[in-house]
């Protein structure tokens, strides 16, 4: 178990809302000490997820283990060990920053009063303040501080930065930083926001209707993601490869996105009177070019 | 020193912060001895993942042009110095090999784009005569 280079593991995990599958036999893997990015569209099944992690809902089909924990089985276990920021963060609004770390420290046996005590008191939140006169960036950095409060080792943030406006963002952001450097902690946040994920993470999951189309270090993926341009004589167009996508072809000109833009690709394309160029795709465009296809084919 | 990263740039974070000190130390910015921010003081400031910043250390370190003092931090190490004119050509060679495969992209010949390098060369040099 302590060999194991995952912190947060699932197999085939499937959840079903009657006919709806909310998530499709997916299987992730989160390395430990990783900030993992979990993104996709509204409603792709991300909350669901980590709802399945927490063992707030239970899976149809599928298991899933954090730390080593099965989630149904050890659910206890799991939660001694992860901090939870929920999207829309149900804050207790007429409780007091203090009543409200108070009341959190009394669900877990260890807490560190002085971790969210140093956090407020480093973005500026007066623990006497209630909740509800809070702004919503402030309210976000409370629900962080107070998910880290019993230590966890692994950090859950669903939608942790949507909403925000760019100064709030920037200092949640920076906060999460600091969270993860502590003890080499792991993060798994959901979202949207394809900017912040590029900056902070290390790994990516890309949910699209339930499943999880994508999985890859963030490096890889912008290394061998690419868009490839060959230039032909009209007689002689190129053999594209089979698993290419958004291919367009006109009389002169073939262009594709590939998933793996290897050297012996490019010499197979190569030829007399033809040129080949190769663009870079930023995250966006990986996820539009990726996640066509499939999400088409199961409509 | 670092000023600020291009998380949409198909170049990696973590080659983004090691080719801005290398860059740094080559120019003459940072000199043996200067004291780097801590990973987690770096990864705040850049809003990266610290794991990131580590690394680059890390690599920096075992390149020989970073030096960790046991519970004092990261320093530029006494070798950066000779190392910077090797980096120097190896950066300016890195970007060349770039512009060349745009070159090749863009099928410019090789006659046009070395008169673009020589313009490019030209421009700089006036640019930096008007503002002396």
């Amino acid at each position: 178990m302590t060999d194991n280079p995952y912190a947060i593991t699932t197999h085939s995990l499937t959840k079903r809302f009657g006919r709806l599958a909310a998530l499709d036999r997916v299987s992730a893997h989160v390395p430990r000490g990783s900030i993992y990015g979990f993104m996709g569209p509204n409603g792709a099944g991300k909350t669901t997820f980590v709802h399945c992690l927490l063992n707030l809902i239970d899976p149809t089909s599928g298991t899933a283990a954090v730390l080593g924990h099965d989630v149904v089985r050890d659910s206890v276990a799991v939660r001694r060990r992860v901090g939870h920021v929920a999207a829309l963060q149900p804050l207790w609004d007429w409780m007091k920053v203090r009543e409200f770390a108070g009341f959190m420290a009394g669900c877990y046996p260890r807490w560190s009063q002085q971790t969210v005590s140093d956090i407020l008191s480093r973005v500026g939140i007066n623990q006497n303040a209630r909740i509800q006169t809070l702004s919503r960036g402030q309210r976000a950095l409370v629900g962080l501080a107070v998910a880290i409060g019993h230590e966890p080792d692994v950090l859950l943030l669903d939608e942790a930065l949507t909403g925000l406006d760019p100064i709030a963002r920037r200092e949640v952001l920076r906060n999460i930083i600091e969270a993860m450097h502590a003890d080499g902690r792991t993060v798994l946040i959901t979202g949207q926001d394809i900017a912040d994920m590029e900056r902070i993470c290390d790994h990516i999951g890309f949910l699209v209707n339930g499943r999880l189309i994508l999985e890859s270090p963030l490096d890889d993926l912008k290394a061998r993601v690419k868009r490839v341009r060959v230039e032909h004589p009209a007689e002689s167009p190129p053999a594209v490869p089979a698993d290419a996508l958004q291919v367009e072809q006109s009389a002169r000109e073939t262009l594709f996105t590939t998933r793996d833009c290897s050297p012996a690709l490019l010499d197979s394309l190569d030829g007399p009177g033809r040129r080949v160029g190769i663009m870079d795709l930023d995250l966006e465009n990986i996820f539009i070019h990726l996640a066509q296809p499939p999400v088409e084919a199961i409509r | 020193m670092l000023d600020g990263i291009d998380p949409k740039s198909a170049v990696p974070i973590y080659r983004q912060i090691a080719d801005q000190l290398r860059r740094s130390v080559a120019a003459g910015l940072l000199a043996p001895g200067d004291r780097l921010p801590s990973v987690r003081e770096l990864a705040g400031r850049l809003l990266v993942n610290p794991n990131t910043v580590a690394k680059v250390y890390r690599d920096l370190e075992r390149d020989g042009l970073l030096e960790t003092r046991r519970g004092d931090g990261t320093y530029i190490s006494a070798h950066a110095a000779a190392m910077a004119e090797a980096d120097r050509q190896r950066i300016l060679a890195e970007r060349l090999e770039a512009v060349a495969r745009d070159v090749r992209a863009f099928g410019i010949s090789n006659k046009a784009a070395l008169g673009l390098f020589r313009d490019a060369l030209t421009n700089r040099r006036r640019e930096r005569g008007d503002s002396r």
